[in-house]
């Protein structure tokens, strides 16, 4: 509830004070973090009768001197741009100035500058600048999410301003919760460390006035983290409802595209929006394995087909009236209904065209259970199998990969070799280029539960409650485990130092932790099944994305491919 | 959560600004120092001045600091809010009369019937008013701000959904109690005429008997006339405002879906906008290549030289 609220309540104190009819003028990020958030039905009850683009704004020519402008825009150098143009001609009657994040004084000035008509009624910095998904979970929605991967060298522009954003957005979330926190870092991640110290350096230095807030009993902890500790939960196929559409559809700002199916009848929808706030059947159901999925559908559509018998029996005028009454409900559940009939069909089909199960069951054992031999065997079967997709063997290989890298080489070898020979289309070394990032000599985390013989006994329990539960879910990402060491107050100091001389007492109350190269639902999930069981500590979640396996794969090809054009020119 | 203000800086910065701009901007049109002046002499009321203006009134328009006038239909869409107000305290009246006239009384109750009646007329032609005058917002024509006037009238058809919805509540709950309370006052009639008949019966005739039962059928038949009556008008009204709410429900937009989303809209806009281009540039096009003037006038030219080489031909031969 938090993030969504703090979003909400936001845009709520912007648009109260200003009476009349008015534009709310976004850019293209502060689109994503409104509507998500707020309808255009609420928008319009608060008299904000048009929403336009900070970059069409200037194209269109008529002056609509009865609007008020409420700009909410990021403070980057080309908004403040475009601001300029558009304060010197301008088109509407007032104009107030929200801005999400901390302006510097130069860019006020210039703004200053530009307002000769003087139509600028208020410039304010509310602070929500990131996109809150789900109750416990945000990202920052980053285009060059692969610059994490890649040494400063590379591109120290771009890593600048990779990390920039990253300390905005873990800024503007803390400054949205009013509180400062103690910041540890992964030791291993050098992009992990750049960030946490620029973000201690912006909290107790530059803006210390700003961010001195009510201290209370335990400070916050805020955790930065890599995506690379924890390589595999991104590569695995998904079984529960929000992560399974992430990972076989996408999901964007809480919308599917379903255009990218292409299977669908003309007068279908083709985006539909999935939001635990306004749908309460996907409230319910986000989190639930794909069979229970499927039962708690049917029986929507029964109470639904009940509902449809009964107001086909119209007789006197007391039903139809009723029917008329109840009309705009049966409508929206008309709708709720098929919305999801399609999506968990689309998702059948898929799971069937690409033999999802067989090979789910093959990555499920490569991230939990052990026997280098048999997933080998495993591996090779699957490689064989001409049913079986491109990316879905090189995830193969590249759980095995991540599992049994030290074991037995020339195994691994003649994998490497029939995943070439077979898949042409992706680039050689991607695997390799895995291991080197992500390896297991780069890993902080223990993320096969092997290293020492506590986990391995963890791991055989858990192997007997497995019997139980469903194969297919019984992966449980590395965070996890972070989660529980944090509520035991047993963080190892070595792997997650805390930057500077930031100190500690006891167990943090709130804890955020933010993932440098992104988050995946299913650690949304754990988070929010985390969070229920109160256990005294609030858990918030954050990236820079949110990552499927395509969107993963995506990020390494381009880092790959930069790094090699590198070492080409040394 | 933490906000900050920056205004204060801004003003600082811009009232700086504009000082060192005024001694250069007095060789240029006359706008700026004008409109900078006439803001100074608000903030310092003390100055006893204030200047005339010199420059023309068409250069004065262009600055005006002030909230511009509104385009017509914004009066179209007052004049309805207003209509929406008066009906939803209309409705609360309604509200107490039906309360009223539900209450157990002595007397006839023919005024409540007539104030009921009278409320109910009203509040469905207001409805009605504003439903009419919403389609008619919607014909005004494309211009650049039709997608404000086509949210203005969204927001405008969701109040007044609401509204005949609450009204077709509150008839159908006063419909349901009238009929209980109609079988309830039958019965007690029928027992108090009953008892007293049955009292009267030792010392009547069964011809008297006949004739009160007789008036006693009449008066309970007269009752349920009118009383059938009333349903029927409320059940008129309530088809009136079913209509109504049917076209209503296509302008209002139903919440949860795709449609309801922000960016969606923008989208939208974004990529109807760059269609009707695509449209028009297509259209202009094919008028243009499709030339049938021009072949047809190529043709007629045509006609005409062969006509005049034939008339040569047999003047010659």
């Amino acid at each position: 509830m938090v993030l969504v609220t703090t979003v909400r309540d936001y845009i709520n104190r912007m648009l109260q004070d200003i009476s009349g009819m008015k534009v709310l003028i976004l850019d293209s990020e502060t689109v994503s973090n409104v509507s998500i958030v707020y309808s255009q039905s609420e928008l319009l009850q608060k008299e904000v009768f048009l929403v336009e683009m900070i970059d069409s704004i200037s194209a269109s020519s008529e002056s609509m001197s009865h609007l008020k402008a409420v700009y909410f825009v990021r403070p980057t150098s080309e908004n403040v741009q475009k601001l300029r143009y558009q304060l010197a001609n301008p088109r509407f009657g007032e104009y107030h100035l929200f801005f999400s994040n901390l302006l510097k004084d130069t860019q006020i000035h210039i703004l200053a500058d530009s307002d000769e008509q003087e139509v600028v009624q208020q410039v304010q910095e509310f602070y929500a600048d990131f996109v809150a998904g789900d109750p416990y979970h945000f990202t920052l929605n980053m285009a060059s999410n692969h610059l994490y991967m890649l040494p400063a060298v590379v591109d120290p522009s771009g890593l600048q301003r990779y990390s920039d954003r990253v300390v905005d957005g873990i800024a503007a979330v803390f400054l949205a919760l009013k509180r400062r926190p103690v910041i540890r870092y992964q030791r291993t991640s050098d992009t992990a460390k750049r960030i946490a110290q620029e973000t201690a350096k912006l909290m107790y230095q530059q803006e210390s006035g700003l961010f001195d807030f009510r201290r209370t009993e335990s400070s916050p902890l805020l955790l930065v983290i890599d995506r690379r500790d924890d390589p595999v939960t991104p590569l695995l196929n998904q079984w529960t409802y929000q992560a399974m559409v992430h990972e076989l559809i996408g999901l964007q700002d809480n919308k599917v595209d379903l255009r990218a199916i292409g299977s669908l009848p003309k007068d279908q929808q083709v985006e539909v929006v999935l939001s635990s706030e306004q749908d309460a059947f996907f409230k319910s159901n986000m989190y639930e394995n794909f069979g229970d999925i499927g039962m708690n559908i049917k029986r929507m559509v029964d109470d639904f087909q009940q509902v449809a018998k009964s107001n086909q029996n119209i007789q006197t005028v007391e039903d139809m009236a009723r029917f008329v009454d109840n009309y705009p409900e049966y409508k929206k559940m008309q709708g709720n209904v098929s919305k999801h009939v399609t999506l968990v069909t689309e998702m059948s089909k898929l799971v069937e065209a690409r033999k999802l199960m067989l090979v789910s069951q093959t990555e499920q054992d490569l991230a939990c259970n052990g026997g280098q031999g048999a997933a080998y065997e495993a591996v090779t079967d699957l490689l064989n199998n001409e049913s079986v997709s491109d990316i879905d063997r090189l995830r193969l290989v590249m759980l095995y990969a991540l599992r049994y890298e030290k074991e037995n080489p020339v195994q691994l070898m003649q994998l490497f070799n029939k995943l070439a020979s077979r898949s042409p289309k992706y680039k050689q070394g991607l695997v390799q280029f895995l291991l080197k990032q992500a390896g297991v000599e780069k890993r902080t985390g223990d993320l096969f539960g092997n290293r020492d013989l506590l986990n391995i006994a963890r791991n055989m329990a858990r192997g007997l409650k497995v019997w139980v539960e469903n194969v297919y879910t019984q992966h449980q990402p590395l965070l996890f485990q972070t989660m529980e060491s944090i509520t035991r107050g047993r963080l190892r100091d070595v792997d997650y130092p805390f930057v500077g001389d930031h100190f500690q007492q006891g167990r943090p109350q709130e804890v955020v932790i933010f993932m440098v190269g992104g988050t995946t639902y299913e650690e949304s999930r754990c988070v929010a099944l985390q969070n229920s069981t109160n256990s005294g500590i609030r858990f918030i979640l954050g990236g820079t994305a949110v990552l499927n396996s395509k969107r993963f794969l995506m990020d390494l090809e381009e880092a790959q491919r930069i790094s090699r054009s590198g070492s080409h020119m040394v | 959560m933490a906000t900050r203000n920056r205004t204060l800086l801004f003003r600082k910065y811009r009232n700086s600004l504009r000082s060192v701009r005024a001694p250069m901007t007095e060789s240029k049109s006359g706008v700026g120092p004008v409109i900078e002046m006439a803001s100074t002499s608000l903030l310092h009321p003390k100055r006893s001045y204030t200047p005339v203006s010199t420059e023309d009134p068409a250069n004065s328009s262009k600055g005006a600091v002030t909230v511009g006038l509104p385009p017509d239909w914004v009066d179209v869409s007052e004049e309805i809010s207003v209509n929406i107000q008066r009906a939803r305290t209309k409705m609360a009246e309604l509200g107490k009369a039906h309360a009223k006239a539900l209450m157990p009384s002595f007397g006839d109750g023919k005024e409540d019937q007539h104030q009921i009646e009278s409320l109910t007329q009203e509040v469905t032609l207001l409805l009605r008013k504003s439903e009419k005058q919403l389609q008619r917002l919607s014909k005004g024509g494309p211009s650049e701000d039709s997608s404000v006037r086509k949210n203005v009238q969204r927001s405008l058809a969701t109040d007044l959904q609401q509204l005949s919805m609450e009204l077709r509540k509150k008839q159908s709950t006063y419909l349901k109690r009238l009929r209980l309370q109609k079988e309830d006052g039958g019965d007690l009639e029928m027992n108090l005429n009953g008892s007293s008949s049955r009292a009267e019966d030792d010392d009547f005739d069964d011809i008297l008997f006949s004739e009160h039962q007789m008036s006693k059928i009449k008066k309970s038949e007269e009752i349920s006339v009118e009383r059938e009556k009333e349903i029927q008008q409320v059940v008129e009204s309530v088809n009136e405002l079913a209509q109504i709410m049917k076209d209503l429900s296509a302008l209002v937009i139903d919440q949860g879906t795709i449609v309801d989303r922000i960016d969606y809209n923008i989208q939208n806009v974004a990529s109807t906008v760059e269609d009707g281009l695509k449209q028009l540039q297509k259209a202009e096009r094919t008028q243009r290549s499709g030339g049938m003037v021009k072949c047809a006038s190529v043709l007629v030219i045509l006609c005409f030289i062969m006509l005049v080489l034939l008339i040569l031909k047999e003047i010659i031969f």
